[in-house]
């Protein structure tokens, strides 16, 4: 989820990138140490995911990201994380995860050397696994647990 | 992101690279995507990793499919031979062969998901697989701006096409 806010927010404006972080960074903080009731465990996840999708897409815009919805999305983004650490993570796992929306520092950069396609491909992968893991929600075995012809 | 264990974000990572035909058949998408361009020599390595998915989803799920090795082995087989000939196909044929061929790959390994302990990572380790040998394969393509580049990366796209008549005969001579 930070990787796919730090790269949708290194196609906003950059005096978005502060109030975008702090937002992301206070919203996550502030759900995880919400009491968010246990039996929202699945919709956190497949939020989450649905998430993950919708703002590593967000770099295919042709006019990039606008200022509110760099906001609109630090928020969202920030819920949903904070939600699935409060549910299934612990604490710890908070500090671990924010630093990793810096990675729009590097996109930007990349950007910058007129290569945004790269920071796009990267995206799309980002999707292709956001898809996967939302999929795995409704799977009711991995194939793995499936019995083979010994059992 | 996993734990490293089996089934986890390393294990992901390491399956196609576990198998010859998924490594050529992937490393094959960007070197072709190199050979035709622009817009494919980015199209390619978005294309192949969604559709995988696609084809990933199909196997978790055990939707029948055609016999999935047969596939592998005929994209190896395909994919080999464009680069060797240096087709040059329009964008919406190119597509459609490697978004064809990358529900293969991809069935193949939703159908191995293992009883993982992270099967989340799993997934995510051999997408971005997947995508690092496309990359890896446009990186051998540059070398066609080179002197005899061009003959070179089409002599292993030759040799890409040979391992799939291999892979082809070995699954049909079973």
């Amino acid at each position: 989820m930070s990787v796919a806010l730090g790269l949708a927010l290194a196609f906003a404006p950059r005096r978005v990138w502060p109030l975008s972080l702090v937002t992301f960074a206070v919203t996550a903080t502030t759900f995880t140490i919400a009491p968010v009731p246990q039996g929202w465990l699945n919709c956190a996840f497949l939020g989450c995911w649905i998430s993950v999708a919708a703002s590593a897409a967000i770099v295919h815009l042709p006019d990039g990201l606008h200022p509110r919805a760099a906001f609109a999305l630090s928020l969202n983004d920030g819920f949903w994380s904070g939600a699935v650490i409060a549910l299934a993570g612990s604490r710890p796992d908070l500090l671990k995860a924010l630093p990793c929306v810096l990675v729009l520092f590097p996109a930007t950069l990349i950007i910058g050397l007129r290569a945004r396609i790269a920071v796009k491909v990267v995206s799309s992968w980002l999707i292709a696994i956001a898809v996967l893991a939302a999929t795995l929600q409704f799977l009711p075995v991995t194939p793995g647990y499936l019995p083979d012809h010994v059992n | 992101m996993g734990t490293g264990l089996a089934g986890g974000f390393v294990s992901g990572f390491r399956h196609p690279l576990s198998g010859s035909d998924h490594l050529l058949a992937m490393v094959s998408v960007g070197l072709w995507g190199a050979f035709l361009g622009r817009p494919l020599i980015y199209a390619l390595p978005v294309i192949f990793p969604a559709m995988m998915v696609g084809g990933a989803v199909l196997g978790m799920f055990g939707v029948p499919m055609p016999p999935v090795e047969i596939g592998i082995a005929l994209s190896v087989l395909v994919l080999g031979g464009c680069i060797a000939l240096s087709l040059k196909a329009p964008v919406w044929a190119a597509s459609l062969i490697v978004a064809t061929f990358a529900v293969f790959h991809g069935y193949a390994h939703g159908m191995e998901l293992p009883s993982a302990a992270d099967p989340i990572g799993f997934s995510a380790g051999f997408v971005l697989a997947t995508g690092l040998l496309h990359v890896l394969g446009i990186c051998i393509g540059f070398l066609n701006g080179r002197r005899g580049g061009v003959v070179a990366t089409r002599s292993v796209g030759g040799i890409i096409g040979g391992m799939g008549v291999w892979y082809l005969y070995r699954v049909i001579g079973r």
